[in-house]
């Protein structure tokens, strides 16, 4: 065990969070309102959209993540090398940076995800909160902004907690994308003297942490949201 | 003040509603009785178009709708002349008895936030519940949960007040306190339309009795009259079974 | 890479992978095994009363649900020789399998500990005590009153674990096993990269319908069981 080696190359490993946290950050970002949006077409049984609601969770929920990087990463470049070419845009398909992938893909994914979260979480609120909030003169909008979105987000968190530990941890395959994250990082310096254990190691614990801190904050949120059912005097 | 025409409701192929009248003068207490599945519950609903009738009129004083076509400007006008107790009160879980009564002023009315919170509180005062202005609904117990029910909806002072069985949740030793709030509120001249299985409550404090059953108003008149002298055999074998017979030769 | 795409490649793919599904049934198949009994050793931790052997499993599971599984295959796949080593055992001749099987064991025990537990849970006290009081023995009480119940509150986590794990187990290609992933990669160097996109396409419907297989079974088995449950209920 060369530990020199063990604690430089864990700063490396450390210098590849802020990559992985942007990427999970942007697309939380996207999936929670898309998600939120597409499970209620699901639960009000919008004709067109709940369908391809539907076939689109299984699909994602169906293939492991790396296939379907895999398949971004070579469909993407096919469309936008056509679409460049018919435009006659002067730009190459292969400056681009990963992270763009990164966003699509993990996006993509995390919608699934939600949709999910957020149909079961939107089941669990009683009909009879929605129906108080008209008798009492609210409209639609109000209602779900005020009565019916916070009592979801309640239920949906611990689920919504998991999903982006999950998320964070999936940024690892950002390696097939060449995107210099976490993994890709502590791998290349070990490259050098083949240290592959310690390299893991280092990974290991800065995903632990990471992933800790964020169960943690999570909880602690959750304790704040939720205090209206938990409080007893 | 409030008048209902022919009011028809269907789920599936079951009519609930076969063409209900009602009429409400303002101040009125008006009492629905009637058997389990004779549509009380639905009739309350409709006209607050938490169900929607297939047909059926509602004139409002100055407005009138269909309660099939109405446009969401006219449900929200409705819905802004009128409150609804829930059986189960449905209190907004996430939010304290304070915030339960404000929620309609201060969103659904834009009234301003302090001004919202004395009239919310004197509100809470009233049902007596000084004490649990900051109580959230899990810390309450049934009979407190009502009660801010009825402030929820007594605080936006609505053209009439629904009632759907507001003390049939509740425990015996609850029942009391729910039934005085309600009868020092029909006091104080609101108007409303209440489903009840209380008796005592329809004798004592009603105007008017309405007798329900298999989805049409059977008999209807002033307390008095439907308890000791009912005109339908209807009326007669449910007020039979709901009542201990010397009572109603007490009567 | 070749810049246009070809549906024909797509129908190609698929005589080329099938086989290798067997492949990552195996490997599924041996975790599920493997870590299914951990599980069991790991809920029982938790749930005793020892505090030490709590805080152990605890830790375990939380470290486990925090590792990527790619991290934990190289960990593994690395660090068990490393280890072996300090033993005067060689591992040089180990297959790859074994490594792969060890990685997903240890994760899908995990969440197996949780399955496990929270199954186990969700049983009413009562019915222990009612199995006792009609003069069951301990054993016996959660071999048929505990443990039928449990199983049947188990069975749909289970099947979310395992589809989790056969998604997860697509990883295994990065150390070079020749599973459906690991021959689409093996397709794809082969046309020195020209269609990857075909490829993949017809790698996801394969991994998508044995998920949508899986699934549907889960969902026939619990009905089945439910079932059961109504039926002893009725009579
Ligand atoms: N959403 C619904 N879908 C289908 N049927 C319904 C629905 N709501 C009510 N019903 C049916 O309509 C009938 C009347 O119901 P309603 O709740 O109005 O009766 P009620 O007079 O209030 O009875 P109770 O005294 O038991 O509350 C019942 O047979 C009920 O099953
Ligand atoms: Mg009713």
């Amino acid at each position: 065990m060369d530990f020199k080696f063990l604690v430089d190359t864990f700063f490396v490993a450390l210098s590849g969070v802020p990559i992985a946290l942007i990427i999970t950050i942007i697309s939380l970002l996207i999936a929670l309102p898309l998600g939120f949006m597409l499970a209620l077409t699901r639960i009000n049984k919008i004709p067109v959209l709940q369908r391809f609601a539907q076939v689109y969770v299984s699909f994602i929920r169906g293939t492991p993540v790396i296939v379907q990087i895999f398949i971004v990463y070579s469909s993407v470049p096919l469309l936008l090398t056509s679409l460049f070419e018919k435009y006659h845009i002067d730009k190459n398909v292969y400056d681009i940076n990963p992270i763009w992938y990164a966003f699509i893909v993990f996006s993509i994914n995390t919608t699934a995800i939600m949709i999910e979260i957020f149909r079961s979480a939107i089941g669990t609120v009683s009909k009879g909160q929605l129906e108080a909030a008209y008798s009492v003169g609210l409209t639609n909008v109000q209602a779900f902004r005020r009565i019916i979105i916070p009592q979801v987000l309640v239920t949906a968190l611990p689920n919504i907690c998991t999903a982006t530990v999950n998320l964070i941890k999936a940024t690892s395959l950002g390696y097939a994308m060449s995107l210099q994250e976490i993994t890709l990082r502590a791998k290349v310096a070990a490259n050098v003297g083949y240290n592959y254990v310690e390299a893991y190691l280092d990974i290991f614990l800065v995903y632990l942490i990471l992933c800790s801190l964020v169960e943690y904050v999570f909880k602690r949120y959750e304790k704040r949201l939720s205090k209206y059912k938990t409080a007893h005097a | 003040m409030l008048e209902i025409k022919n009011i028809h409701k269907s789920f599936g192929p079951n009519e609930i509603l076969k063409g209900v009248d009602l009429k409400i003068e303002k101040g009125d207490v008006v009492v629905i009785l009637g058997p389990s599945g004779s549509g009380k519950t639905t009739l309350l609903r409709c006209i607050n178009f938490l169900e929607k009738a297939d047909q059926g009129h509602a004139n409002f004083g100055d407005i009138d709708v269909n309660l099939n076509t109405a446009t969401k400007k006219q449900i929200h006008t409705i819905r802004q002349k009128t409150a609804f107790v829930f059986q189960n009160y449905n209190l907004f879980h996430n939010k304290t008895a304070l915030e339960n009564v404000t929620e309609g002023l201060i969103i659904g009315r834009k009234i301003p936030k302090a001004e919202a919170n004395e009239m919310g509180k004197k509100a809470l005062d009233k049902v007596g519940l000084s004490e649990k202005y900051d109580a959230y609904p899990s810390e309450l117990s049934g009979g407190q949960q009502q009660r801010v029910g009825i402030a929820r909806a007594v605080v936006l002072n609505p053209d009439i007040i629904l009632f759907d069985e507001p003390t049939s949740a509740l425990d015996p030793e609850l029942v009391g306190e729910v039934l005085s709030v309600m009868k020092n509120i029909a006091k104080e001249g609101t108007t409303m339309l209440v489903v009840t299985h209380e008796m005592s409550f329809a004798k004592d404090v009603a105007n008017k009795v309405v007798f329900m059953d298999g989805g049409v108003i059977v008999e209807e008149g002033p307390p008095k009259e439907i308890f000791s002298k009912p005109k339908e055999e209807r009326t007669k074998q449910f007020l039979h079974r709901v009542l201990p017979e010397d009572y109603i030769f007490y009567i | 890479m070749e810049k246009y795409f070809n549906a024909s490649y797509i129908w190609e793919s698929f005589p080329m992978l099938l086989p290798y599904v067997k492949v990552t049934f195996l490997v599924a198949g041996l975790s599920v095994l493997f870590g299914t009994i951990l599980g069991f050793i790991l809920a029982a931790m938790k749930l005793g009363s020892s505090r030490i052997a709590r805080k152990i499993a605890n830790g375990y599971i939380t470290a486990l649900r925090c590792t990527p599984s790619i991290v934990l295959l190289f960990l593994v796949y690395y660090g068990l020789p490393a280890i072996a080593e300090n033993f005067g055992l060689l591992f040089d001749n180990v297959d790859k399998l074994v490594f792969i099987v060890i990685t997903f064991s240890l994760q899908f025990a995990a969440a197996m500990a949780e399955v496990i537990r929270s199954a186990y849970q969700s049983i009413d006290k009562g019915q222990f005590e009612a199995a006792v009081s009609v003069g069951l023995s301990d054993f016996q009480a959660y071999r048929r009153i505990i443990f039928p119940q449990a199983f049947v509150v188990a069975l749909p986590n289970f099947g979310n674990s395992l589809l989790e794990l056969i998604k997860e187990g697509s990883l295994a290609y990065t150390i070079g096993l020749i599973d459906v992933m690991g021959k689409a990669s093996l397709i794809i160097d082969g046309r020195f990269n020209a269609h990857a996109l075909e490829t993949y396409i017809a790698l996801s419907v394969i991994y998508w319908v044995i998920s949508i297989i899986i699934e549907q079974v889960f969902l026939k088995l619990e009905k089945i069981f439910s079932k059961g449950k109504q039926v002893i209920k009725t009579t």
